[in-house]
């Protein structure tokens, strides 16, 4: 089986080196025949690394533990699922993922795009196969997931970690593979209308919504891997600008600038250097995030651990995409030259270009504040590290800004606002903003960041509210119909615009969540059975440790009688589990009892059995769940943007007026 | 067009500044030393009072924890060389005997004290290059 795989990632890279080979000089000398082989292989590229990955899981199906990357990632007590999931828990086997994946969607792209955009084609088939063929260099060089025991294989594995046995773990990677991953095709599209010179808008078409779909992946993958750390790791927080979750938030940020700038140009033909450049940039942001959270470069107590090959192919790699890349810009630059210059800074071309720039900054200065000891270690000798506060120290404004943006911009008139229409469109907004500060005031919220926050916030929904609002009145004055129809059909007449401002909606919510933190609780108490201890208006109380078995672990469980105000709410029970094989690494399982206000988070780090009692800590964090349920808000407005015109024709069901029957 | 990119320029120019400056304000308040525990030792009167970063291993059998109380003591060591350290709090699940911590906190002459939630445990863990650390903001 072993030697079957190494050979279908090898037969993989050979038949993408022809791809890149026969498309590009199939396009130079004008060869159809050469181009539609190039393609041909391309898509056998992608069959040969299924059947790759159907072996590769019918290793860890079979516990054929022979394969070194098998026994380190499972083991027979694994439930079936975890073992199929164990295909991307390790390194190796992650990067072969991503090759299938990357295979699966270039196929696809260029199946679904062959004859609009003919003449980009055989370069986007190129591009992507260039890319491939990196991936399985490396991995038939260095990190194969094929590589077998030279000796006895063992006759169990070592199994994959607690930590990574639950649902987030098994969604959170390949969602973020899918976004990254997805990244590469609008990139390969945007070189492709470089190389080619057709540099008008079509490209832009074809890639707008592998953008916002590999967007939408990217940010589910994100909220995932928020959720997984507070619900698994038990420190009470869901963001700790780990290097491995900025690596995942640099390209969103450029994605997320692209998908406004893009609009700008539609509208108004400027920008035009800046979205190929954003393009690239963000495909180079995923390239670089994997090398990060790979090679082992970033974080400290990895040092011990850095993978020099991988940082010297990485290196040259991501040298050779930028070169290559920027040199066609270059190139390119007369004919990237704007149709229109920017006319005023109270247009929304401006505000796109601000909300650009800021969006920018932010992926500059975490990229800066992930790089710094790696950087400062180079430079002087000496590692410095900077750490969360400085993150939240710069992040914070970035992101109110960004916030205040994401109000006014849909405000400001294309081109040039007068200021008869500032006035119109930032009255009842402001008003608005002005009754909630004062009420903020009044209730005393002393965290001035959330303060703003909760302002902003307040100012955000006002302005997509009256965009709503006086949209549907025109269309209902315009179809005579009742409100919420009118107001419906505004949406789906319209989709990327209201699905934006949905969208928007969403991150208002993620804010009011972010702005919670302000006025988390954290205290860490020590309880005798049966003691009690209050925190603010929550009293636990310690009933007890108690020690239950399952096959697979062995679980301590505290029983804590719950009540706020006095009101009885129950026992929760923080647990620490201990699975079979990695009894020195117990999990935390913490309880969390949720509410629309604010969550209880409950954790027992320590106990002692005989005399049952423990430490807890308490953790109160308010409007958490707010982000959780902005995300939703957030899928639901980029699901309506998606949607194709073919779909929104049979959901209107639109007939003729002169077919319809009274 | 040259008045342009003379804006331009200049617009930069003030941005790249500013930002810069605001840049280095926040560091020099905010960046810890990275450093080995052998390191340190060497000269250890040079880092009393600086925000440190301190890698080592735990000393076996060297954890006490005051009865009732989230007060440790422990020692951490590398190459030979030997720390005292005092720590309240929770501490992650990965600390322990001979476990490779890495801990931020302050240096005096009594010895390395580490700051709230500044205990980070590597995981012998077969998630290599991933997830590492585990424990409080990691």
């Amino acid at each position: 089986m072993a030697s079957l795989g190494s050979f279908l990632l090898m037969a993989t890279l050979v038949v993408s080196a022809y791809a890149i080979a026969a498309s590009v000089a199939g396009a130079r000398r004008g060869s159809r025949s050469l181009v539609e082989s190039g393609v041909g292989a391309f898509y056998l590229s992608a069959a040969l690394m299924t059947a790759a990955s159907a072996v590769i899981i019918h290793a860890f199906v079979t516990d054929n533990y022979s394969l070194k990357y098998v026994q380190h990632y499972s083991d027979l007590a694994q439930p079936l699922f975890y073992k199929i999931t164990s295909y991307w828990g390790g390194l190796d086997g992650s990067i072969m993922f991503w090759v299938f994946l990357l295979a699966l969607f270039g196929s696809l792209a260029v199946y679904v795009n062959r004859d609009r955009h003919r003449e980009l084609i055989p370069y986007v088939v190129a591009i992507i196969s260039a890319v491939q063929v990196f991936f399985l260099f490396m991995m038939i060089v260095h990190k194969n997931p094929f590589e077998t025991f030279l000796v006895q294989a063992p006759a169990d594995g070592r199994g994959l970690n607690p930590l990574l046995q639950n649902i987030y773990m098994v969604v959170h990677p390949p969602s973020l593979y899918i976004g990254f991953v997805g990244m590469t095709i609008p990139y390969a599209f945007g070189m492709a209308a470089l190389i080619t010179g057709h540099l008008d808008d079509s490209w832009l078409r074809a890639v707008r919504r592998w953008t916002m779909v590999s967007w939408l992946f990217l940010s589910l993958g994100l909220t995932l891997g928020m959720i997984w750390a507070y619900e698994e790791l038990g420190w009470g927080g869901y963001w700790g600008w780990d290097p491995v979750e900025n690596a995942g938030l640099l390209p969103w940020f450029t994605a997320t600038a692209f998908l406004h700038s893009v609009i700008v140009q539609e509208r108004r033909g400027m920008l035009k250097v800046w979205n190929v450049s954003l393009v690239i940039i963000t495909f180079f942001l995923t390239i670089f995030g994997t090398f990060m959270t790979r090679s082992g470069i970033v974080q400290s107590v990895h040092a011990f651990g850095e993978d020099r090959t991988l940082t010297w192919m990485f290196t040259v790699f991501m040298a050779a995409i930028l070169l290559f890349s920027f040199a066609w810009v270059i190139r390119r630059l007369p004919l990237l030259k704007p149709r229109y210059d920017l006319d005023s800074w109270f247009s929304r071309e401006a505000a796109f270009v601000a909300n650009n720039w800021i969006l920018l900054i932010a992926a500059m200065l975490v990229l800066f504040g992930t790089m710094f000891p790696t950087m400062s270690e180079a430079l002087t000798g000496n590692r410095l590290t900077v750490g969360p506060p400085f993150f939240n120290r710069w992040m914070a404004p970035i992101g109110l800004i960004l916030l205040l943006l994401t109000g006014v911009a849909p405000l400001l008139a294309w081109r040039r606002s007068s200021l008869a229409s500032l006035r119109e469109q930032f009255v009842w907004p402001a008003v608005f903003t002005a009754v909630v500060t004062v009420a903020l005031v009044g209730l005393g919220v002393r965290v001035w960041t959330s303060g703003i926050c909760f302002a902003l916030c307040a100012f955000v929904a006002a302005t997509i509210t009256q965009e709503f609002v006086r949209g549907a009145r025109v269309r209902q004055e315009a179809t005579g119909t009742d409100r919420l129809t009118a107001g419906i059909g505004l949406v789906m007449r319209e989709r990327r615009r209201y699905g934006g401002y949905i969208v928007h909606l969403g991150i208002v919510l993620m804010f009011l969540g972010f702005a919670g933190e302000g006025f988390k609780t954290d205290q860490q108490l020590l309880l005798k059975v049966g003691e009690e201890a209050t925190v603010r208006h929550v009293t636990v109380r310690n009933n007890g440790v108690k020690v239950t078995e399952d096959a697979q672990k062995q679980m301590v469980t505290g029983h804590i009688a719950v009540s706020e105000n006095g009101e009885s709410r129950g026992t929760m029970y923080p647990a620490r589990w201990f699975y079979r094989k990695h009894e020195d690494q117990p999990t935390t399982e913490v309880a969390i009892r949720r509410t629309v206000a604010e969550d209880l988070y409950l954790v027992m780090p320590a106990y002692d059995v005989n005399d049952q009692s423990m430490s807890l800590q308490v953790v109160i964090t308010p409007l958490v769940n707010w982000i959780w349920a902005g995300f939703g808000v957030l899928v639901l407005g980029t699901g309506i943007a998606l949607l194709p015109e073919r779909a929104f024709a049979l959901a209107l069901g639109r007939v003729p007026a002169e077919a319809s029957t009274t | 067009m040259k008045q342009k990119s003379v804006k331009i320029g200049i617009t930069s120019l003030v941005l790249v500044l500013a930002l810069g400056g605001l840049l280095y304000s926040t560091l020099s308040e905010g960046t810890e030393f990275y450093k080995h525990v052998d390191e340190v030792m060497v000269n250890p009167e040079a880092w009393h009072g600086k925000n440190l970063q301190l890698h080592g291993f735990v000393v076996k059998d060297s954890i006490l924890r005051k009865r009732d109380s989230l007060e440790y003591r422990f020692k951490v060591q590398s190459k030979g060389a030997v720390i005292d350290a005092t720590y309240t709090g929770i501490v992650p699940d990965t600390f322990k005997d001979e476990s490779e911590v890495v801990l931020k906190g302050r240096l005096d002459a009594s010895g390395f004290h580490v700051a709230p939630n500044g205990v980070m445990a590597k995981c012998p863990s077969k998630y290599d290059a991933k997830k590492g650390l585990t424990g409080p903001g990691a």
